[in-house]
């Protein structure tokens, strides 16, 4: 765990995932935003800097990939790693190509969501 | 190794770009590479932990789905899609070609998992009078098994049609049901029964609520109406699944779908919906899953026949179905329909007949008072049974009617499903059974022996709350129990017989079942722990040791299966490794053949591409120092980031031991120096002439045959990562460590090939060392003489003493191939190794 604390924004429709991994995410020293749609997510970004954007593929107004390029449009560096229950290579790799940090397939163990996220908070920091 | 070529190393010091002379621009330049290097690193170690999780299912027989098949794709290519980036970044853009390679093997793959079923092309019904086995892709088994034995061999069976495969398909277009269901289907948990059942009933809803399309129901109407005859102008029918896939010798899917007798015109397009919608009945959706099938590779065509006036039914197999050389056909019979017989809702007679005429009763067991089948019946039935098992080749499962008229009907035949080996008759009851026994008698369903806690089940409530692996206990062995076999270990029915639904699952799954056993819901108690011993028809209390001594391992059940197939398919494109040598004019971009080639190319180049830079960019602090001091053999040291203490002078040509902070390095060296190394072991000189094998009887010779045949042996390091290449005389040797603060991220790898002796000795010396790795919790795999070990994801201290391990062997295990043709050599070596080992990481004298 780095001394700094890393501010994550969770954004996901699924109200028990968002609810529980924030709990989590809060009591392991993260500063945890949450956003339920794209739009949502993008305006919290608007509002304050974020390091890491936890993404999910399948949101109710535009999908994962959409997202993350509107994301990586109006912030170019932001760190955003995506997550997802339904695996696809597409996506996988479209989501990489398109500057996502990460592609995590879900349920993923909480100690690896920590870890992926502080992976890619170091990386970008570098 | 490739990348101390001289040719390579020489093109790497003509290659240093201007922009990089600038000694700041060089520290960022080699900052942003390492970056890179260490997430190269960590995909790459993610890539083969998947590939080893790919195999792993392949091999071990456990149920998979899909889901699993479609995820371990995603993330084997992710990952591999990263090394491709990073090394992109750490070799600016060298390796184009990479990109064409890996698109080419990642398109396969996609092509793979999105292929469709053959989706077949025609009429949207078909009478039986115009179908035969060529149809199965139309029709589906079942109806065109039957077309064939009426159009073929020319039996009774009774007038009816078949409603297609291509109408099935039409039918869920028409209401774009198939993109919802997958949708359903994907977020489905398998393992959650109330989420199985919810989503199940679901789906079903979904499919009995659509509309059938216009031009399709009036194709079904006109059909029935051609079922009309003078004497019955509007006949009853019976409508059957015909799945495509199913009656398959090694899978069954009995009574897995929905069986509807007595019909009339009213009804028939809502039960031809409700018998489509029964292919996500929860026990077909489990039975799939179980036996490797994809849920969309199953398309359900409906049978549709004239019901016959039944007065005696039941099921027949050409042959006992645990015995494949069996010489007497099997019937079992019941008054009325065949529908009662195979789903164990009567009690039945059981006759055993002769297969060759005249087909004499050998065995009778009737349930009712008097037999319902006579001695010309029984012999008519046998002798249909053989003749159909003739026509197909192999033993036949047969349901049949005998009507009014006295006339056989066949309503099914299908390939019955047997073991590979016939099995031994049960044990005597009275022998076989101990004190501790509960109940016996009964019937064996399918043998085997297996011990849980009891759970009777009365009733669908009763099914969420099953327990995995308890002993299901039911009064009717009715086809939906089937739901609950892949969590049940044995299965024991109060009523029933072998040849109901329900004992054809249980015998393909291998759970033992004992079935038509009295008494059994009211003297075993929820809870209680019991043994049943299918072969003896006994339920033991407790764990019964001897007779769990007879257990078999469990079946594999996926082996042949399509997902299975599938997955197979894809491990070709991802697992074989064809880049084996990096010195090799083959091992370029575009022999990339498998996603496997491609992480060792990128991984290879690039600790190439890290070790080069120093050289190349003429910058000291980067560049391979020789290790000094008084130590064995000769070793050069690269840092790559932070592993030299701070303060050493890095125009420096020497680094010493306690220079070094790279904890992995440590713990190599550590392993290395830990007990001195006694020279090449005593052999004879006879038995072998070799030159380089005399000059290392001499340890001190050592580095001369290292320089002469090999390259130097290299430490790339920083604080947290290790990679050692040494090439000892015919050896070629690999470490690669990494511990961070983050789990994730954490390995240690090995790698060992080669060695001077001739093969069976140098296996030896490999398994040698698998033995040695995995006691240290080392995960092996070994092909030829090639050594691969890995630990992955664990914490730092169980790395490092991996380490110290690998440190230990590297020194010690040099040239004792040469001895490994004697036994006794290598025992010797084995507890001196194992003994020397437990010693240094503190574990004491525990032996192997």
């Amino acid at each position: 765990m780095p001394d700094e604390n890393i501010s994550i924004l969770l954004i996901d429709d699924e109200v028990d995932f968002l609810d529980i991994t924030k709990k989590r995410l809060v009591r392991r020293g993260f500063e945890v935003k949450t956003a339920m749609s794209c739009v949502e997510g993008v305006s919290a970004l608007e509002d304050a800097s974020i390091d890491v954007v936890v993404l999910d593929v399948m949101l109710p107004d535009i999908d994962g990939i959409q997202c993350l390029k509107q994301i990586r449009r109006q912030f170019p560096a932001q760190a955003v790693i995506l997550l997802t229950g339904h695996a696809s290579m597409e996506t996988g790799l479209e989501s990489l190509e398109c500057g996502a940090s990460d592609y995590c397939l879900k349920p993923v163990e909480f100690e690896e969501l920590v870890d992926r996220i502080e992976i890619v908070y170091r990386d970008a920091k570098a | 190794m490739g990348y101390a070529s001289v040719k390579n190393r020489l093109r790497a010091l003509f290659s240093s770009s201007a922009a990089e002379a600038d000694p700041e621009a060089l520290r960022e330049s080699f900052r942003r590479r390492y970056q890179n290097f260490r997430s190269l690193l960590t995909a790459n170690n993610n890539a083969l932990e998947t590939m080893a999780d790919m195999e792993q299912t392949l091999s071990q027989g456990q149920p998979f789905g899909m889901s699993l098949v479609r995820g371990y794709s995603t993330a084997v290519s992710v990952n591999v899609y990263k090394m491709i980036r990073n090394l992109e970044v750490i070799s600016e853009g060298r390796y184009k070609g990479l990109d064409d390679s890996f698109r080419n093997i990642s398109e396969k793959m996609e092509a793979i998992l999105a292929r469709q079923p053959h989706v077949p092309e025609g009429r949207l019904v078909a009478p039986l009078s115009e179908v035969d086995k060529g149809d199965a892709d139309l029709v589906g088994d079942k109806m065109a098994n039957l077309g064939e034995v009426l159009n073929a061999v020319g039996l009774r069976v009774p007038n009816g049609f078949v409603i297609t495969a291509a109408a099935t398909l039409e039918f869920m277009k028409a209401n774009g049901l198939q993109d919802e269901i997958n949708r359903l289907l994907k977020q489905m948990d398998i393992d959650d029964l109330e989420n199985l059942y919810s989503t199940s009933a679901h789906i079903q809803q979904l499919i009995s609520n659509a509309p059938v399309p216009g031009e399709l129901e009036a194709a079904i109407h006109e059909q029935y109406r051609r079922l009309a005859t003078a004497d019955r102008p509007e006949p009853l029918v019976s409508m059957r699944s015909s799945a495509m896939e199913e009656d398959r010798s090694n899978a069954s899917f009995a009574g897995q779908y929905r069986t509807q007798l007595n019909v009339n015109e009213d009804f028939i397009l809502q039960t031809y919906k409700d018998i489509v919608a029964s292919k996500y009945q929860s026990q077909a959706i489990i039975y799939r899953n179980q036996r490797g099938f994809r849920h969309q590779d199953v398309v359900m065509c409906v049978g549709c026949m004239v019901m016959v006036d039944a007065v005696v039914s039941g099921v027949m197999f050409s042959r006992a179905p645990r015995n494949p050389h069996s010489l007497w056909v099997e019937i079992n019979a019941a008054p009325g329909t065949a529908a009662q017989v195979v789903s164990g809702s009567v009690g039945t007679d059981f006759y055993r007949v002769g297969r060759d005429s005249p087909h004499e009763a050998a065995a009778e067991t009737v349930s009712d008072g008097s037999p319902v089948l006579q001695a010309d019946q029984l012999a008519a039935l046998a002798a249909i049974a053989v003749r159909l098992e003739q026509h197909f080749g192999v033993p036949q499962d047969i349901e049949w009617s005998i009507d009014r008229e006295g006339d056989v009907n066949i309503l099914q035949s299908r390939p019955l499903a047997q073991p590979a080996e016939p099995e031994p008759d049960a044990v005597e009851v009275p022998e076989a059974c101990g004190p501790d026994v509960i109940l016996s008698g009964g019937l064996t369903a399918s043998t085997g022996v297996a011990s849980g806690e009891v759970f009777a089940v009365h009733s669908s409530v009763d099914l969420l709350e099953f327990p995995a692996g308890a002993v299901l206990v039911v009064e009717n062995s009715l086809p939906a129990w089937a739901s609950l076999l892949n969590r049940a270990c044995a299965v024991i029915s109060e009523e029933g017989h072998v040849a109901t639904h329900l004992a054809i699952v249980a015998r393909e799954f291998g759970l033992p079942a004992i079935f038509g056993i009295k008494g059994a819901l009211s003297e075993l108690v929820n809870g209680e722990t019991v043994t049943v011993d299918a072969a003896a028809r006994c339920i033991y209390r407790g764990r019964n040791e001897v007779a769990l001594a007879r257990a078999e391992p469990p079946r594999n059940l996926m082996a042949d299966s399509p997902v299975y197939h599938l997955l197979e398919e894809i491990l070709s494109l991802v697992t074989p490794l064809n880049l084996t040598d990096p010195g090799s004019p083959y091992f370029k971009s575009s022999y990339c053949w498998t996603l496997h080639d491609v992480t060792r190319f990128c991984h290879e180049k690039a600790v190439s591409e890290m070790f080069a830079f120093g050289e190349r960019a003429r910058f000291d602090e980067r560049s391979a120092k020789q290790l000094g001091g008084e130590i064995p053999f000769q070793w050069w040291v690269i840092d790559l980031d932070d592993g030299l203490r701070e303060g050493f002078d890095v125009r420096s040509k020497y680094v010493f031991v306690e220079d070094i902070v790279s904890e992995p390095m440590q713990a190599i060296w550590e392993g290395m120096t830990a007990k001195p190394w006694l020279g090449p072991p005593p052999v004879s000189v006879k038995g072998f002439g070799s030159i380089l094998f005399r000059s290392t009887m001499n340890p001190s010779l050592e580095p001369a045959v290292g320089k002469s045949l090999g390259t130097r042996n290299y430490f790339l390091i920083s604080k947290n990562f290790c990679n050692l290449s040494m090439r000892l005389g015919y050896h070629f040797t690999l470490v690669e460590a990494y511990l961070g603060s983050h789990v994730t991220e954490n390995y240690v790898s090995f790698q060992f090939r080669g060695g001077a002796a001739d093969r069976s000795r140098r296996f030896v010396r490999v398994f040698l060392l698998r033995d040695i790795l995995e006691r240290y919790g080392f995960r092996v795999e070994v092909k030829q003489d090639a050594l691969t070990a890995r630990i992955e994801k664990k914490g730092k201290d169980e790395l490092l003493q991996g380490l110290k391990v690998l440190g230990y062997l590297l020194i010690h295990t040099r040239q004792i191939d040469m001895v490994m043709g004697q036994e006794e050599m290598v025992s010797h070596y084995r507890q001196m190794i194992t003994a020397d080992l437990d010693q240094m990481l503190g574990r004491g004298e525990t032996g192997s």
